[in-house]
């Protein structure tokens, strides 16, 4: 009896993958273990093996095709044998019989059929999930849906009141429309079709989620932006130091000193470290989970660096490098993904003099590194020096925080920025 | 089936020929100068005088129907008329040797057999007697009416009480008629539904030969409790076309009464055909029947061929002289009999009747014949009396009925009953909801003492719960739910002096499923009896049993049957009570059993049917616990009640209630939810043996996945509280809702829309109905791909309700599946 090849559950909170590439072909003969085709979650890459051992029978969806996990991807099995019990509703429909098929065949039944075939239709809340979230005081949009067709039930808003918002979950509306756009030039202009004018890209996983995650906390939280700058001369000063030691302690660079010094100072500007729930409720944390905006070939990905308030200089620098190459190569963990409290991204290395980081919800706060650029200061004997100037640009979220706070927060900051070593020392 | 009756196949298969005896046609030939010392002048007029107060009253409607006005008076009626102008003679010659005792019973045109079987008991009825019946109905509200028409400008103060009876049995039948709240049922029944119980006078009835079943019911009521007085069954030769009419009459003549009843003897009922040769337009001598002679039908039925004869209708005399004998017949219990009484009606079958069937050369014939025109004559002629005192009766008929209806269409002194002041008028009758132990007050007739009755006997071997001293109670032993049944009806048999069982094969074999097992020892024939099989005939005569006074139990071996009996169901064991403004009661528990393993006809789950048709009770027990509470509301109650079973289940005992089941007399009211199981994550609702499927969906709910599951049987559907059901779903926020019924149309559709408006807030996902594919049933051997399963029921909570971890389903409850089978109807 043939057997289906499901799409594996890559982290608690992955609901569903797009494939990448299939390796094999219908036809092909598989075993346990052979690499069936990659996939990615919003946040990474993964192969998948096979499961089964025979002949690859029928692939029921394609390369690009978002599919809910746990659902059925392709039939291994022994030639000719009916597979149509393990096609999941919705999936690419074989070639041969089309509308008899249709007419007189009940439904494929599987795993997951349900949930895929409604999850375009429902995707909504259950009116006992919204009391509840409307009574708890939790933001429901921020539950996965677990029920029918996605649809967020009681037991997601439970979970968000225990658990906290998980990331939210790769957006599930397919951008169709545009690749039928792409072929109506085409035919119109076929002496064009040597070289088109334009090209449609469909968005990969982590595209996706970026899109839909900047947009969102564009258009729902109040925004701005504040910028410092600091005397950043005793920060090179110890950079240099570090540099000059032997071991691991010389890769510590001036990035992972920034975050370090967040980390061990935001717990006194609570408000900063926190979760917006939804319009009248903040949680805190009592821990820094510091979030690291890292630069990918595949997009911006940021891991975690949990509990970060708890960790000295080195145990930062070197979780944000074991995790920055797992992101590199996308074989991280979705889990490592998601639940910061606060977010660091680093564009100084790019020459950037100031800018307006985007904060990633349901965070209030993101702190964007400047380069670091010479100016003139007044000297205590009335001279002009220069002094190495490092800007710090901080996005807060005035639903949660207010303008003064915030400053009085960055002015800390920068104070013990300025005086690392002192820092260090508590 | 009984063993006392030996089926002889000697005698069976001798050779010989059946001698069908002679019927008579229009024997009559005595002359009024002949009936003149028998009946008396003032008789012979007063016949007279009745027949121009029934056609007055039909001209009157004609009248009103087509011109909106009667003798200046403006009146608009937009109900049904069904005149039966022409008929008048052959109804007061009927009613003439009638009392109250005697009960009457007619079609959907029966003004006239009323009236005139009114005017009959007036004349018998004492002034008294009179007074206290007009006083007593409705609390005198339609005699307060009446008395206003002794006002000088109106009729002025009647002549005697007879009069003044004779005003009242007009009003109340007009005002009826005009939907006013001082008729005969508040308004409430109408033209084809009007009665007056007081003078004997039955319902009449709107569905062709409805009143052949319920009226032999009503002989059977006289017949068993030994009451006096006969039946008339007034039907038309139309109706001579419908199987139940057959089975009334079949019912009527079964050998029982003569070979195997205690008391010997025929039922007294007299099935009165009035012919007048078109059932509507359909010309039934020529056209839809072959009988030739409609008195031919009674040969069909018993070798004395009903006794049946041809009268002349168009002759009061001839009625009269042959009812003196028919009456003789009945008394002395040689019944049934029938008769083929020949008249004509002149007027359209209704005011839409454009005689495109029929000549105006035959209506003109007939016309000549007229009795009013042709019985005056004879009177005069022979010399009884002078032409002016007939105009001096027909001018006081058309003032009494002009004035009279005048008053019914004035809506100060008639008023319609107000539904803003009272929305309740309706509802209050739907159900009678009363308690009544015994409706006879008499010893129950038994043959032999509690004591020594096998039934309780056996039950008292019984143990009463499933486990006794930590062991499991064999099957045998266990009392379970036909136990539970018999127990019942064998304790009412013992209190009620009214209460009769019969069914298909109730008495000797047991029931079907041995319900009724040894209750032959204990209970005489004519309390437990064999009907035959005859499904509408059976609820009809229960129908007509319980209108006058008493209980009846009856069963149909099959839900599936419910269709045979679906008139006797639908219309007339549901709507009497209400329809009468509930001056009748309707104690009557019908029970029908769901089968299986028996294919396609013989295993329906058809509560929604009888749960749509308002007026039922309905219920359907899955435990002995429930089975035995609710059969004893239902046998105490005054209502009529669909009581289901389930096949598959009789055997079971009962696992739910603490000690089993009591053995003392205990009652579950109708609409209450059995809580089965408690639980807080999911509802589960059951209807019937479905039960048992829940329980074992909840065990895999609370193994594999930490459910708990609460399941609640809905061992009540009409009446049905909703408060428990709202806790438990409110707790839980999901309800899935199974019965073995086919899900399009099933009754839960109708408590899960109940649920969703009610618990909307409450709900984690919709409500879900789990029921039978619909399809014919299939064969046995495909029960589980047919009836819904456990997991059937874990499949609907996993596609619909709360996706369970880990769960594969199979069983075809997605979204798609769902649009692909009502878009294909199956």
């Amino acid at each position: 009896m043939a057997t289906a090849v499901i799409m594996p559950k890559a982290g608690i909170s992955v609901e569903s993958c797009l494939i990448g590439t299939w390796k094999k072909k219908v036809g092909d003969t598989v075993r346990i273990g052979d690499v069936l085709f990659s996939y990615e979650t919003d946040k990474a890459n993964f192969e998948c093996e096979s499961t089964a051992e025979g002949e690859l029978l029928e692939i029921f969806f394609e390369d690009g095709d978002e599919v809910p996990c746990l659902v059925n991807v392709c039939a291994v099995g022994t030639k000719g044998e009916d597979v149509s019990a393990l096609r999941p509703a919705g999936a690419s429909a074989p070639a041969a019989p089309a509308p008899e098929a249709e007419k007189t065949a009940p439904a494929p039944q599987t795993a997951a059929a349900a949930i895929q075939e409604t999850a375009a239709a429902a995707g909504g809340i259950s009116p006992r999930a919204r009391k509840l979230a409307e009574h708890a005081g939790v933001d429901a949009a921020q539950a996965g849906g677990t029920g029918p067709g996605g649809r967020i039930i009681e037991r997601d808003v439970r979970r968000l009141m225990e658990e906290g918002p998980a990331r939210k979950a790769a957006p599930s509306e397919e951008v169709s429309a545009p690749a039928a756009q792409t072929a109506a030039p085409a035919a119109a202009a076929p002496a064009a079709m040597a070289a088109p004018e334009y090209e449609d890209i469909k968005f990969s996983g982590i595209r996706r989620a970026i899109s839909t995650s900047m947009s969102a906390s564009l258009q729902n939280a109040a925004q701005l932006s504040h910028t410092f700058s600091f005397d950043a001369g005793p920060l090179l000063a110890y950079r240099k130091v570090l540099k000059a030691s032997e071991g691991e302690t010389a890769g510590i660079t001036v990035g992972d000193l920034i975050l370090y010094a967040v980390a061990h100072s935001l717990l006194e500007c609570p408000d900063l470290n926190a979760h917006m729930l939804d319009a009248t409720t903040i949680r805190r944390f009592s821990h820094v989970h510091l979030g690291v905006a890292v630069d990918t070939p595949r997009g911006l990905m940021v891991p975690t660096i949990f509990n970060a308030d708890q960790k000295s200089l080195l145990e930062i620098s070197r979780e944000l490098k074991a995790l920055a190459a797992e992101c590199r190569s996308g074989a991280i963990n979705p889990d490592k993904l998601t639940g910061a409290t606060f977010t660091v991204s680093n564009l100084g290395s790019f020459g950037v003099e100031s800018f307006t980081p985007v904060i990633n919800p349901p965070q209030t706060g993101i702190l964007g590194v400047c380069t670091t650029q010479n100016r003139p200061r007044l000297n205590k004997d009335g001279t002009i020096g220069l002094y190495p100037a490092m800007t710090l640009s901080l996005t807060y979220d005035h639903r949660a925080i207010d303008g003064a706070p915030a400053s009085r927060y960055m002015q800390k900051l920068c104070r013990s920025l300025e005086n690392f070593t002192v820092l260090l020392a508590r | 089936m009984p063993k006392s009756l030996f089926v002889d196949p000697v005698s069976t298969l001798a050779p010989g020929k059946v001698e069908l005896g002679s019927i008579p046609v229009n024997t009559y030939s005595r002359s009024v100068a002949e009936e003149r010392a028998a009946l008396g002048d003032d008789n012979l007029i007063r016949i007279y005088r009745d027949i121009t107060i029934l056609r007055e009253f039909e001209s009157m409607l004609h009248l009103i129907k087509t011109q909106k006005n009667y003798n200046g008076v403006d009146v608009t009626y937009p109900g049904p008329a069904h005149l039966s102008v022409g008929q008048e003679a052959a109804c007061v010659g009927q009613a003439y040797l009638l009392t109250k005792d005697d009960f009457n019973f007619g079609s959907h045109c029966s003004h006239s057999e009323i009236l005139a079987k009114s005017l009959s008991c007036i004349q018998k009825l004492s002034d008294k007697e009179l007074l206290e019946d007009m006083e007593n109905f409705l609390g005198g509200r339609t005699l307060r009416a009446v008395e206003k028409l002794s006002a000088p400008e109106k009729l002025g103060a009647p002549k005697d009480v007879k009069e003044l009876a004779i005003r009242f049995i007009l009003y109340g039948a007009l005002s009826e008629l005009f939907a006013r709240e001082t008729g005969f049922h508040k308004g409430m029944g109408g033209s084809m539904h009007a009665f007056f119980l007081p003078f004997g006078v039955y319902p009449n009835n709107a569905i062709v030969g409805g009143s052949a079943g319920i009226a032999t019911g009503a002989a059977l009521f006289k017949k068993v409790n030994h009451q006096s007085g006969i039946v008339i069954c007034n039907i038309g030769d139309g109706s001579l076309g419908r199987g139940p009419v057959w089975e009334a009459m079949n019912f009527a003549s079964m050998d029982q009464y003569h070979t195997l009843w205690e008391e010997k003897g025929g039922m007294p009922i007299l099935f009165n055909i009035f012919n007048n040769s078109y059932g509507m337009g359909g010309q039934t001598r020529g056209e839809t029947m072959a009988y030739d002679f409609c008195a031919r039908m009674g040969a069909g039925v018993n070798p004395e061929s009903m006794y049946a004869e041809r009268i002349n209708g168009f002759d009061p005399l001839a009625v009269i002289d042959a009812m003196r004998r028919k009456l003789e017949i009945l008394r002395k219990g040689e019944g049934p009999v029938l008769l083929d009484t020949i008249t004509y009606r002149f007027s359209g079958h209704s005011t839409s009747d454009q005689n495109a069937y029929r000549t105006q050369e035959e209506i003109d014939a007939w016309k000549a014949i007229d009795p009013i025109v042709t019985y005056r004559r004879a009177l005069t002629e022979a010399g009884v009396a002078g032409d002016s005192a007939f105009e001096v009766i027909l001018a006081e008929t058309a003032e009494r009925m002009t004035k009279i209806c005048a008053h019914a269409a004035d809506t100060e002194i008639s008023p319609y009953a107000d539904f803003k002041k009272d929305p309740f008028f309706i509802e209050r009758t739907m159900f009678s909801d009363e308690r009544v132990e015994a409706f006879g007050s008499g010893e129950p007739e038994m043959l032999v003492p509690r004591e020594e009755c096998k039934t309780l006997q056996r039950l008292a071997g019984k143990e009463r719960a499933p486990m006794k001293d930590g062991k499991p109670v064999s099957k045998m032993k266990l009392f379970n739910l036909r136990d539970a049944l018999s127990e019942v009806i064998i304790d009412r048999f013992y209190e009620d002096p009214t209460l009769i069982s019969y069914g298909e094969d109730v008495r000797d074999w047991g029931g079907a499923y041995a319900v009724m097992r040894d209750m032959n020892q204990a209970v005489p024939y004519h309390r437990l009896f064999n009907a035959p099989i005859s499904e509408a005939a059976i609820v009809a005569t229960a129908v007509g049993y319980a209108m006058c006074g008493g209980r009846a139990l009856i069963e149909l071996m099959y839900a599936d049957f419910i269709g045979c009996a679906g008139d006797e169901i639908f219309n007339q064991m549901s709507k009497w009570q209400a329809m009468s403004a509930g001056i009748l009661k309707m104690p009557v528990v019908l029970r029908v059993s769901v089968g299986s393993k028996y294919g396609a006809q013989h295993s329906q789950d058809w509560t929604a049917l009888c749960a749509h048709i308002p007026g039922l009770k309905v219920c359907f027990p899955a435990t002995p616990y429930e089975a035995k509470g609710l059969l004893e509301s239902a046998l105490m109650g005054t209502d009529p009640v669909v009581f289901f079973e389930s096949q598959r289940i009789y055997d079971v005992g009962e696992q739910f209630h603490d000690g089993g089941v009591p053995a003392g007399r205990y009652e579950i009211p109708i609409g209450t939810v059995t809580k089965a199981r408690p639980g807080k994550d999911i509802t589960i609702l059951t209807v019937g043996a479905c039960l048992y499927r829940a329980l074992k969906a909840a065990d895999t709910l609370k193994e594999r996945f930490g459910l708990e599951a609460e399941i609640l049987n809905l061992s009540s559907l009409v009446p049905l509280d909703y408060k428990e059901i709202c806790e438990s779903v409110r707790k839980t926020g999901r309800a899935v809702l199974v019965s073995d019924a086919c899900a399009r149309g099933s009754f839960l559709n109708d408590v899960a829309a109940n649920i969703t408006e009610l618990c909307f807030d409450d709900l984690d996902a919709p409500p879900v109905v789990v029921g039978a594919r619909n399809w014919i049933t299939p064969p046995y051997e495909f029960d589980a791909a047919f009836f819904p399963q456990e997991g059937w029921i874990l499949d609907a909570i996993h596609e619909k309700i709360l996706p369970l971890p880990g769960y594969v389903p199979e069983n075809g409850m997605t979204e798609t599946e769902q649009l692909r089978r009502a878009r294909l109807g199956v």
